[in-house]
């Protein structure tokens, strides 16, 4: 250490005094210590033995979790059995049919008197099938869309999937049509795309 | 051989009250004096005094022995004197009621003694703070240059600067009698 003290300085300094504080205060400090002291918190040392591992395994299997989830979730979004990737039918968005109307089109329970339908289920009557109750025509719509990206996930062959994904693009599915070529792309990353293919799947 | 400081402090935050104890009453003389010399009147002193020593027991779970405790506990000192002095209390303590040093029966010896000693408190007192807190911490607290820069928050060369002027000017003060 490098002593920068003057010797007449420091010895006047001393001259000042050695106050203490008063014993009253020491009394009510060191008090307050012990009461800290038996009121501590968990103590910060970290674990040993066996402890240690617990915080690693616990993590890894949060993250092993996390990942089997993703990949399960994002399998599913293809699989057309899922319900949760039903999605609006084409039709209603084309009629211009407002999200209220639609969402009244598919209701969670069937009502127990026929409803007026909404304009997409009547629309989807207009173009056939005729014969169909509306409200299984309804659902049946809505579960389009997923089929037709579930039939492309599973396609046979890369033309049959090619197809379906120019489908989709006629309809005007570009997301799905996005996702469904992706998965071409994974499933037959050899296969060359004709030209005049290539602009049928492809997004505009 | 006596624990060291860190050891104790270590030992306190596990919750040995003990070793608090033995740490407190090892630095105690010390801060206090520390305190005293920067701030207007004792009782102010006092409260400061404590103040820092409750904050030495309320951050006892996050103390990491990184340095010397005594950098610690005067680093903590340093910020609570800071706040002190922005709220304007700067001061020396009244040497009035001081005993001074020697026993000379000498009535005019006495009262020379007590002037010398008036005129150095005062130029202690006439210091600019962050000089007078260099020159504090190095002759009251121990610290070296290095310590007292990382107490108060500044560099080495401006640590140095400081208690190289404080000293200068406080021997002139002496050198005065």
């Amino acid at each position: 250490m490098t002593d920068e003290r003057d010797p007449k300085v420091s010895q006047r300094y001393r001259e000042l005094g050695s106050e203490e504080p008063p014993t009253a205060l020491d009394a009510e400090i060191l008090a307050a210590s012990r009461r800290a002291a038996e009121t501590r918190l968990a103590p910060l040392v970290p674990p040993t033995g066996r402890r240690r591992w617990y915080f690693p395994v616990a993590a890894a299997a949060i993250i092993t979790l996390a990942v089997a989830v993703t990949v399960h979730v994002e399998r599913q979004q293809l699989d057309p059995g899922f319900s949760g990737l039903r999605s609006e039918p084409p039709e209603a968005k084309k009629d211009g049919a407002p999200q209220a109307e639609l969402r009244k089109a598919k209701p969670a329970k069937p009502p127990a008197t026929p409803q007026p339908l909404s304009r997409a289920a009547d629309a989807m009557q207009e173009r056939g099938s005729a014969d169909a109750q509306p409200e299984s025509r309804v659902r049946s719509a809505a579960e389009a869309p997923a089929r037709l990206l579930g039939q492309v996930a599973k396609a046979d062959s890369p033309e049959a999937a090619l197809e379906r994904i120019a489908e989709l693009r006629r309809q005007g599915r570009h997301d799905e049509a996005d996702k469904a070529l992706a998965e071409f792309r994974r499933r037959f990353p050899d296969y060359r795309i004709a030209a005049e293919m290539l602009k049928k799947v492809q997004r505009p | 051989m006596e624990a060291p400081d860190e050891q104790l402090m270590l030992a306190y935050r596990d919750g040995s009250a003990g070793a608090f104890e033995t740490l407190y009453l090892r630095h105690r003389g010390r801060l206090f004096r520390f305190v005293l010399r920067s701030v207007k009147s004792r009782a102010t002193a006092e409260e400061l005094f404590q103040e820092i020593w409750m904050r030495v027991i309320e951050a006892r779970e996050r103390y990491v022995p990184q340095a010397r405790f005594t950098t610690w506990l005067y680093t903590i000192a340093h910020h609570r004197m800071v706040d002190h002095w922005r709220r304007g209390g700067l001061s020396l303590v009244e040497l009035d009621d001081q005993d001074l040093p020697g026993d000379s029966p000498d009535p005019a010896r006495q009262l020379e003694a007590r002037e010398a000693l008036a005129r150095f408190a005062q130029a202690l007192e006439a210091l600019p703070v962050a000089q007078r807190e260099a020159f504090l911490l190095h002759e009251e607290a121990g610290l070296s240059i290095a310590e007292i820069a990382v107490a108060t928050g500044s560099n080495a060369e401006a640590a140095k600067s400081r208690l190289r002027y404080a000293v200068a000017k406080l021997k002139a003060a002496v050198e005065d009698d």
